[in-house]
């Protein structure tokens, strides 16, 4: 029960994939919709595997600086994360010499050292990365609790290795900014921070503060009086007060019967100040008494509480709905003869009363949305990754079903665990991307779910690279994959030409040895590019093996990972009966033209023939197209045309753009309350992060790139489209980027020509190498013609046409860096 | 843990009645209308009649420029919510606006509160009081020119300041939930004050308080930071407080001690996330007050009033040692303290992430740090006559009442008072009392002498767990404190 029980603060798994491993999640909301189902509002942990390599990189480093005394890493922890620090500046981080120095003592986490490489490996998996990205999501989609903790250095790793789901973490990431911070305050060192330390006083050199100068005395105990004496004292006082209230002739107004006098006078300020008497007439209750009782009259003490009006608290409860709490306001606008403290000191009075009970008892049925638990019962529905008896291929035995032992004999590679190599488990799940049929285990399978990771590093098998490659191009990821043709970094001034792993060494390489000439470098850097250049090899293999058969997908979703493996594995075997010449034949083969197919008629007599069908003499008229005009009109048109505007445009309704609907969503909600929490507090970084409620399964990760676009967010309206259509056609200019950009959301051409023009932000542009275009370069391009432009763009190797391009010649390459 | 009886210690209290007038703004989680509640939940348990209450005065700039820089004071002195709008700048410059608003009246209640604070270090210099009390105190963030963390002026900081006229060392305790970095960072390079701060750490404010902050220059190894996760219950946190306390106090051998009282650290905190009890938190203040150092109590943190008034309530019966009934007195705001109106509250079902091992850990690892103090911080710069003289009982008659205690006398408060070990001597010579404890020596620090040897194996767990007996074991000294007029 109570491991069901989920309360805010928890940290919890969360399944929005049944896929992909959970996502770890922090409770800071759980909050109760209209329709009864609960929202949390969670704080996201990432794990490793979501964050850019050239964080990761650096994040190992600053463990390392973090865990070491050396002076280099004392220095590091000084420079070292102290403001965020993004992709770019990561990538040159790492580079930096002290850290090189330090990267070659070691590379793995702190704490490891004593570590099997496995428990290295799997150490791996807890790490978590703090943001202050906050999602909701549905809480029926939490699977379990686990901790997340500030990594001590005093711990060891393996601490958390030996309990289950207990993770850790150590930097903060900003997953918009992409960007790793320490989250450590500093305690600053200097004359403008610490305090001059008084000195103890010499022998016989005198205080100068007098503790009379500095206090005033309102009550000793050193009285005399008995606790009897003093509680006596306290209800003759009481009495007093009664009784001025019943001469007073405001109060008997408020007050018409005696209990409320006496309640009236038995208030605090009445007890506080009878023991002030007490104290001024020197503790003698004699002349204590008599100071009650003065000549003017028995003494009344009132609070604001008893002092204010019926009309007045009106007043201040009306305002109070107005204004909230704000006392100056209230102040000004309703009670202006009070005074600030009057109102403070009557406002906490009034919050004992019965009218504030019963407003808070409204707020309390309110604040009923607003969960501190809720209880989750545990997730029992199969993963659809499970692999069922049924849908298990013949290959297992029926008679696996209900004996445990599962037939080991004949177990084909696929058929093992990709992680533990077993081949025993009650249960299965498929693992990977469809076509490479991996299996995991049970237990491997929980392990992959909740910490992200197989529990070994497999180094050839495809799974870890998995991890890799879905992320983009990545260290490893990019070694293997297929016929990324690996150039090295050549410097290119004269009679050095060095070669380097990385661009970067590169860089440094020039700026070092050759002094870095060159004025116009941009300060940051562009984003890494490569290209790929296709091998003989490579072409060959895309012809013969089968894994590579559908080009098209693999363009398409170029980050999908190819099994290297099997598609060595079908080249060797396909190679294996071919010749040189043959092998050259069948490479070339794809390089031609594009084959004929012929008109759609002949292709469908062809397809006929295949299967068997007599072929038809004549053309069916089937075949031929029906006139457009000919076509049958539907009955009713499902969507119709807008109507049209006056300058002959369609009117079309306008659709929300997801944003909006989000913003109405959000107006819609009401208003969350200033309400502080934990981390509210630190350094105020989190203020104003858009809780970006993302309903709908998976989180999408945020996109890659803010929007760099200059343009206005504000999209036009259908009027000042119209209006601005209208300009442009008058003017005969073209349309201001944005107004496209904003059509249904989507960038949009009118045409091929005026369209809107692409600016690619130079810091997207490919690699630090583009071409400038003289003038004659851009003489010669307009002779081409537009499709030749294209294909030139498409294929930049080939010869243009003809010598227009040797026109142009020298090519005016400019390479960064 | 058997609870001693408490014992009567003379106790100061300070508090202006206009304190819990003063509002933050709306929806600041900050009310000094809590110090108030407590105030009225004191005159109504009859503690009130027990101490001698004080009206502390308003601290001047120049008291205040002690520590803080002169154009920050000024800074405070004229900013009115109604002329904001010119101090744009300096707003930025000195963190004032979010977090540390500007509200009616905001330089009169820093006045007050450092005043109070002041007055109260005064008074036990001058020995007219064993504990002092100010819950307007205890504004631990505050730095020497910027606000933090809703707190203007560091009032500890300037009691401490006065302190230190009279005592070579003193001792400062924090368990607010929040890291005491104004404090710390105020005297992070002084042997003469070391700080302990028991706070949550990672992913909190204000940031600071990692274990490896130990202090710099002259102060390094003089603050003391325990990083805690969410979830401490009391039994975890007398577990780590004890040894901690009991060894800082063996090793730095303090002669008064400041313990800031901020009850974030409670269960049900709006802004914390503890899960101490009332009763687990009044346990500090008790196992300082029984060190029998001149000790003064400052409030702090605090944002579910009801309990912070409660835990005041009852960390001053501690200081008093009165015991006062669960049943909360009718007063003026009692309607607060409803469903149940009991002094003490429950802990909630919250997971405790400190787990004993980790706790183990730290612990270890700060005996480690402590252990690299040297014996006696500071003591070879100081000439102090006095200590040569052993006839302990003529000077205590000689002494003036009216004037500051010699060196001598203080120095015996401070050893005497602050000695664990007592029990250890029982079954040999018989118990140590306040004048057989002393060798012979001119020494300030007998007892580390001696046992200089065995500290080495002190990091072992057993040891630590002697530490803890020794605390709950040792009975309050019975040493009478020398008559003050």
């Amino acid at each position: 029960m109570a491991a069901n029980m989920y309360r805010v603060g928890d940290c919890v798994y969360f399944e929005t994939s049944s896929t992909s491993p959970y996502q770890i999640r922090r409770i800071e909301e759980l909050n109760k919709t209209p329709s009864g189902n609960v929202e949390a509002k969670v704080m996201c942990f990432y794990r490793r595997r979501d964050l850019p390599n050239p964080l990761i990189q650096l994040a190992d480093k600053h463990q390392l600086a973090q865990s070491e005394d050396s002076p280099i890493a004392m220095k590091l922890k000084k420079i070292c994360l102290k403001t965020p620090v993004g992709e770019e500046q990561a990538a040159q981080a790492v580079l930096d010499p002290a850290l090189a120095a330090m990267e070659e003592e070691s590379s793995e986490l702190p704490g490891t050292d004593g570590l099997a490489p496995k428990q290295r490996h799997q150490a791996k998996h807890r790490e978590l990365f703090l943001s202050r990205h906050v999602e909701t999501l549905p809480a029926t989609h939490i699977r379990g609790k686990c901790t997340v903790t500030l990594l001590n250095e005093t711990e060891s790793l393996l601490s958390y290795l030996n309990k289950d789901d207990a993770f850790f973490y150590c930097l903060v990431f900003d997953p918009s900014q992409k960007t790793l911070l320490a989250d450590k305050g500093e305690i600053r060192v200097g004359s403008r921070y610490q305090t001059e330390v008084t000195n103890l006083l010499k022998d016989g050199e005198e205080d100068v503060r007098v503790n009379e100068e500095l206090e005033t005395l309102v009550w000793t105990p050193e009285h005399g009086l008995t606790d009897r004496q003093i509680d006596q004292f306290l209800v003759v006082s009481r009495s007093v007060g009664t009784f001025a209230r019943a001469l007073d002739c405001s109060s008997s107004v408020k007050q018409p019967s005696l209990h409320m006098s006496a309640a009236a006078a038995s208030r605090d300020i009445t007890l506080f100040h009878a023991m002030d008497t007490l104290h001024k007439s020197g503790y003698s209750i004699e002349s204590a008494l008599s100071s009650l009782v003065p000549a003017s009259g028995p003494v009344l003490c009132r609070d604001e509480m008893e002092e204010w009006s019926a009309s007045e608290a009106n007043l201040f409860e009306e305002a109070l709905d107005k204004y909230g709490k704000d006392f100056a306001d209230i102040r000004q606008d309703f009670l202006p003869w009070k005074t600030l403290k009057n109102l403070v000191e009557y406002y906490y009075m009034w919050k004992t009363t019965d009218r504030y009970v019963q407003q808070k008892r409204v707020k309390a049925v309110e604040a009923e949305s607003k969960l501190k638990q809720v209880y989750i019962p545990n997730y029992n529905k199969p993963n659809p990754a499970l692999i069922t008896s049924n849908s298990s291929s013949g290959k297992t035995a029926p008679a696996v079903l209900n004996g445990g032992t599962n037939g080991t004999a004949g177990v084909a590679p696929g058929q093992l665990c990709a992680s533990c190599q077993v081949t025993n488990s009650t249960q299965w799940y498929t693992w990977g991307p469809q076509h490479l049929q991996y299996r995991l285990c049970g237990t491997c399978w929980q392990y992959w779910k909740k910490y992200g990771g197989l529990k070994v590093k497999t180094a050839g098998v495809f799974g870890e690279t998995e991890v890799e490659v879905a992320k983009g191009p990545r260290g490893e990821g990019e070694d293997t994959a297929l016929s990324v043709s690996h150039r090295p970094h050549r410097c290119t001034v004269l009679n050095c030409a060095k070669e380097f792993k990385l661009r970067a060494h590169l860089a440094r390489h020039v700026a070092t040895a050759h002094g870095s000439g060159e004025g116009a470098r941009p300060v940051m850097k562009t984003r890494a590019a490569f290209y790929l250049r296709a091998s003989p090899f490579t072409r060959l293999a895309r012809r013969l093996t089968r894994a590579l058969r559908r080009p098209r997908h693999y363009a398409r979703s170029p980050f999908s990972p190819i099994n290297l493996q099997q598609v060595k594995h079908e080249c060797s075997i396909a190679m294996a009966g071919l010749g040189g010449a043959e092998l050259r034949a069948a490479g070339a083969a794809g390089a031609g033209a594009a084959r004929v197919r012929g008109p759609v008629g002949a292709v469908a007599a062809r397809l006929a023939a295949a299967r068997g069908t007599p072929v038809p003499a004549a053309r069916h008229d089937w075949l031929t197209l029906t006139p457009k005009d000919a076509m049958p009109a539907p009955p009713h048109v499902a969507f119709p045309k807008p109507p049209k505007a006056p300058d002959g445009s369609l009117m079309y309704e306008r659709v929300l753009s997801r944003a909006e609907i989000e913003a109405r969503r959000a107006e819609a909600a009401p208003a969350q309350p200033l309400k502080r929490r934990a981390y509210d507090d630190i350094n105020g970084l989190d203020r104003g992060g858009p809780g970006r409620s993302s309903l709908e399964g998976a989180a999408p990760p945020p996109a890659k790139r803010p929007n760099k676009h200059p343009a206005p967010m504000q999209r036009p309206s259908r009027e000042q489209y119209a209006a601005m259509c209208a300009r442009a056609q008058a003017t005969g200019q073209p349309l201001p980027a944005h107004v496209f950009t904003h059509v249904n959301g989507k960038p949009t051409n009118i045409s091929g020509r005026g369209g809107r023009r692409h600016v690619i932000s130079w810091m997207d542009a490919p690699d630090d190498l583009y071409f400038r275009a003289t003038e004659t370069a851009k003489a010669a391009r307009r002779n081409l013609s537009c499709g030749e432009l294209r294909r030139g763009a498409r294929a930049p190797w080939r010869a243009m046409r003809g010598g227009a391009c040797k026109a142009a010649a020298p090519l005016q390459l400019v390479i960064l860096d | 843990m058997a609870m001693q009886p408490h014992s009567k210690k003379r106790v100061c209290y300070y508090y202006d009645s206009d304190i819990g007038n003063y509002y933050y703004g709306q929806g600041h989680p900050m009310k000094p209308h809590r110090i108030r509640m407590t105030h009225n939940l004191l005159l109504n348990y009859g503690l009130y009649r027990k101490m001698e209450i004080y009206r502390p005065h308003k601290a001047t700039a120049d008291e205040m420029t002690k520590f803080h820089s002169d154009d920050y004071i000024r800074f405070l002195r004229s900013i009115r919510p109604d002329n904001m709008s010119e101090y744009n700048k300096q707003m930025q410059r000195f963190n004032v606006g979010e977090d540390c608003p500007v509200f009616d009246g905001l330089y009169e209640f820093c006045q007050l509160s450092a005043g109070g604070s002041v007055a109260a270090a005064v008074k036990l210099n001058k020995q007219a009081s064993e504990i002092c009390i100010n819950w307007g105190g205890g504004l631990h963030h505050a730095k020497k020119s910027e606000a933090s963390g809703f707190c203007y002026v560091n009032d500890i900081v300037l009691g401490i300041l006065e302190l230190l006229k009279y005592h070579q060392r003193v001792l400062y305790i924090d368990i607010d939930v929040h890291h005491g970095d104004g404090v710390e960072e105020a005297f992070y390079t002084t042997d003469r004050v070391m700080t302990v701060s028991f706070h949550k750490y990672g992913e909190y404010f204000p940031g600071t308080g990692d274990l490896r902050d130990i202090g710099a220059g002259k102060g390094k190894y003089y603050a003391v930071n325990i990083p805690l996760r969410d979830g401490m219950d009391d039994e975890s946190y007398e577990s780590i407080f004890v040894p901690i306390i009991s060894k800082v106090m063996e090793t730095f051998q303090p002669s008064a001690v400041v313990l800031q009282c901020g009850a974030d650290s409670l269960t049900g905190d709006r802004l914390g996330c503890f899960n101490l009890t009332v009763r687990g938190h009044g346990r500090c203040v008790e196992l300082v007050k029984r060190f029998g150092l001149p000790f003064l109590l400052v409030g702090g943190g605090g944002y579910t009033i009801r309990n912070v008034s409660r835990c005041w309530t009852y960390e001053t019966s501690v200081a008093l040692g009165v015991e006062i009934a669960n049943e909360l007195p009718y007063n003026d705001y009692f309607e607060y303290f409803g469903p149940d109106f009991k002094l003490h509250i429950s802990p909630s079902n919250m997971s405790n992430q400190n787990t004993p091992e980790y706790l183990e850990k730290i612990k270890n690892r700060l005996f480690e740090n402590l252990r690299m103090l040297p014996h006696a911080p500071g003591v070879q710069v100081q000439a102090i006559p006095e200590d040569a003289v052993n006839d302990e009982s003529e000077d205590e008659d000689k002494v003036d009442k009216d004037e500051r205690m010699p060196q001598s006398e203080k120095d015996k408060r401070i050893t005497g008072d602050g000695e664990l070990s007592d029990s250890e001597d029982e079954g040999e010579g018989g118990r140590r009392d306040n004048r057989s404890y002393r060798t012979p020596q001119p020494r300030k620090r007998p007892r580390l002498d001696k046992d200089g040897s065995t500290i080495k194996d002190e990091i072992k767990s057993e040891d630590s767990k002697d530490d803890v007996k020794n605390i709950s074991s040792v009975e309050e000294p019975k040493k009478e404190m020398a008559p003050n007029p």
